[in-house]
């Protein structure tokens, strides 16, 4: 059944019920009638971002919990601007305040993120809950293999600036177990500590655990042919991953 | 007259009570109409300076950081602060150009012209920060300084000398100035002054500084070891004065000098760039890249040359690490720093290398990857290494700090009590220029964002 608009008319307004005929409905065609299918979605994306979005379908559903078990690191692309804050962080906020920004320069901008880096680096290895006097953590420290394996706050394990022509510049972070809001804050505090103000007027996710932008699939390629290949494609990654953490 | 005006033009506003706008839905133009008007603030102009700042952390009952509510508290329900485990704020009038933290005391330093150019806290009982007159009584000095105090120099011309550098040892002190020589302060009682030894001396509340000036040429860098004091000149010759029981003077024998006497064996005729030392071995490097030891040999600091336990000539140290740009002489321990920007350490003790590794006569590189080197950030290098008593520090050349090491009452400055294994990153608000170690605390110069 679909709903679709009168046929016959110009300006046609109204919606009517027509049966349309349906591939399932035919004699010859065999198997398993879907009636539904249970899509489960990975790590959370907000409305205001965009980017790589992990679904499972039906079976896949099991992986998706243990993907997120796994705890790994996703990466976005965070474009942000100087001279204004606002109250949500992001540019369609209310306008809290506006500075000036000339006085901000690459170099500074560099130095705001290694510290941000060090800080996380430095909370990375104190929420990981590994003994720090045992070989095993030296071994692990060594290789930049210590991550938290359970609940923590947002940390972000590195910063990068892509591109910096005032008042515009774009970030590329990778982080853990972290929300879209709390990047565009992180936004606004690095306008803070350069002592002016930055809002975020662009977050892109381009990397969730092994999933990149490759392997996703834009809107105009949801089809049955190109998701199968999609699946297949991502199969081994997912099983190597699951079997290296767990 | 101008209400009756528009009582005539429209018709009488329905009266409002609350909001003075409707809850219309906003649109766009008026918006950005008020956000343009908006005005704006300027927090920082174009060229506005980076400010530098002096950071302190550690043991706090000697005085040594500087702050005296950390040992007589402002209000008298509050209680003294035994250690300061994460970095502290020192506000110092001058901008500081040297520290140095010895055994409970520090001094500071500035490049300036004005009278006062050394400061000074901690722990005065052998006159090591000069003679503090006390406020009390006239007649006596201060046995624990508080807050940094100007240490009282006597200058020929102190409007126009500059101090370059400070030193500190156990219980002594060494200041260079550019044009004067070296002054000398504190405990004498090997001849770590560089003046005779009088039997009996009380050292403390003394007036004695003594002025060392006959070397062949300028002393560009004073280092004080536990009980010794060594001294660089601009041609390249080391002289040393002081205890020397274990060889750390480099003359050729185990008695005391106390005239500061030039050092021969390896290093007889080599231009030597960089001495360190801070208890009883020290290390000098040459402009080649080479290393030169001597002294105490009881951790397997020159296990590499010698099977003796103590050196009393300088030994060159044949490692085959490449060439190597700065060392530094802890308690028990060493670490070197290459051109490359490596760092290796040997000795005994907490190395940096897990807890696995206690003691090694041959340098082992502690891994970039630890100094926050990755495929993210592969420019990261070490740019200076310095050594406390029992714990390791390392400048990156992003201004970051990583300490590693015995944390002895909070000297590490992590925030955290226990011993670190390996490199941690010290949070500093800025960009660290230059640190200086001691037994139990740190001296950081910072310049802020």
């Amino acid at each position: 059944v679909r709903f679709l608009p009168a046929p016959g008319r110009d300006c046609a307004t109204e919606l009517v019920p027509t049966m349309v005929p349906v591939l399932a409905e035919h004699p010859l065609v065999r198997g398993p009638r879907f009636r539904r299918l249970k899509i489960g979605a990975g790590h959370r994306l907000d409305v205001k971002a965009s980017g790589v979005f992990v679904l499972g379908i039906s079976h896949g559903n099991k992986l998706l919990t243990d993907l997120y078990n796994c705890h790994l690191s996703r990466a976005y692309t965070v474009g942000g601007l100087f001279g204004k804050a606002t109250d949500d962080f992001s540019d369609t906020g209310k306008l809290v305040e506006k500075t000036t920004f000339d006085h901000i320069t690459r170099e500074k901008l560099e130095r705001v993120l290694a510290v941000i880096q060090g800080t996380n680096h430095k909370a990375l290895l104190m929420h990981s809950n590994i003994d720090m006097k045992t070989q095993e953590a030296y071994e692990l420290a060594v290789r930049g293999l210590i991550r938290p394996m359970g609940k923590s706050p947002p940390i972000i394990t590195a910063v990068r600036c892509l591109q910096f022509a005032p008042p515009e510049f774009q970030l590329e972070i990778h982080c853990l177990h972290e929300t879209q809001q709390y990047l565009r804050k992180i936004v606004h505090e690095i306008g803070l500590e350069l002592k002016s103000s930055a809002v975020c007027t662009q977050v892109r996710r381009t990397r969730d655990g092994v999933f990149t932008l490759d392997d996703a699939l834009l809107r105009s390629q949801w089809n049955l042919q190109n998701i199968r290949s999609a699946i297949w494609s991502c199969q081994l990654k997912v099983q190597a991953e699951i079997e290296r953490t767990l | 007259a101008l209400r009756g005006a528009l009582r005539g033009a429209r018709p009488l506003p329905v009266p409002r009570r609350g909001l003075a706008k409707p809850a219309a839905p906003q649109s766009v133009r008026p918006l950005r109409e008020a956000e343009e008007a908006a005005p704006v603030f300027q927090y920082a102009g174009k060229a506005a300076k980076r400010k530098d700042r002096v950071f302190v952390w550690g043991f706090c009952y000697s005085g040594a950081l500087g702050i005296p509510s950390f040992v007589k508290p402002d209000a008298g329900w509050k209680r003294p602060r035994r250690i300061q485990a994460t970095p502290y704020r020192l506000e110092t009038e001058e901008k500081i150009s040297s520290a140095a933290c010895g055994y409970g005391f520090t001094l500071l330093s500035s490049r300036t012209t004005d009278i006062t150019k050394v400061w000074g806290m901690g722990l005065n009982k052998d006159s090591q920060l000069g003679f503090q007159r006390s406020r009390r009584d006239r007649t006596k000095g201060y046995e624990y300084i508080l807050e940094p105090s100007p240490v009282p120099l006597p200058l020929e011309k102190p409007q126009q000398t500059r101090v370059l550098q400070v030193s500190c040892g156990r219980a002594h002190s060494l200041i260079l100035t550019d044009s004067e020589g070296v002054f000398t302060m504190g405990n004498n009682s090997y001849g770590q002054c560089g003046r005779k030894v009088v039997e009996d001396e009380t050292y403390s509340e003394s007036h004695v500084i003594h002025q060392l000036k006959d070397f062949d040429s300028r002393v560009v860098q004073v280092v004080c070891g536990q009980d010794h004091s060594l001294f660089r000149t601009q041609k390249g010759t080391v002289y040393a004065c002081g205890w020397g029981a274990d060889g750390q003077t480099g003359l050729g024998h185990y008695n005391i000098t106390s005239v500061p006497t030039k050092l021969r064996g390896d290093i007889a005729g080599v231009n030597i760039v960089q001495v360190s030392s801070y208890g009883d071995c020290c290390l000098a490097v040459s402009d080649e890249g080479d290393v030169f030891g001597w002294g105490n040999s009881e951790y397997l600091q020159l296990a590499s040359v010698t099977e003796t336990t103590q050196v009393n000539v300088p030994k060159h140290l044949p490692f085959k690490i490449g060439k190597i740009k700065e060392a530094a002489c802890g308690g028990t321990g060493n670490v070197v720093l290459t051109e490359e920007g490596n760092v290796f350490v040997w000795g005994y003790g907490i190395l940096g290398k897990g807890p696995n590794l206690i003691e090694t006569a041959v340098p082992e590189m502690i891994p970039p990857s630890l100094f926050g080197w990755s495929d993210f950030n592969p420019d990261i290098r070490v740019a200076h290494v310095r050594c406390g008593l029992s714990h390791f520090a390392a400048l990156t050349n992003r201004g970051e700090l990583f300490v590693w090491g015995k944390n002895l009452r909070g000297c590490l400055g992590t925030g955290r009590m226990e011993d670190h294994y390996f490199p941690w990153r010290v949070t500093v608000p800025g960009e660290v220029v230059d640190v200086a170690c001691g037994v139990d605390h740190m001296v950081s110069m910072v310049k802020s964002f």
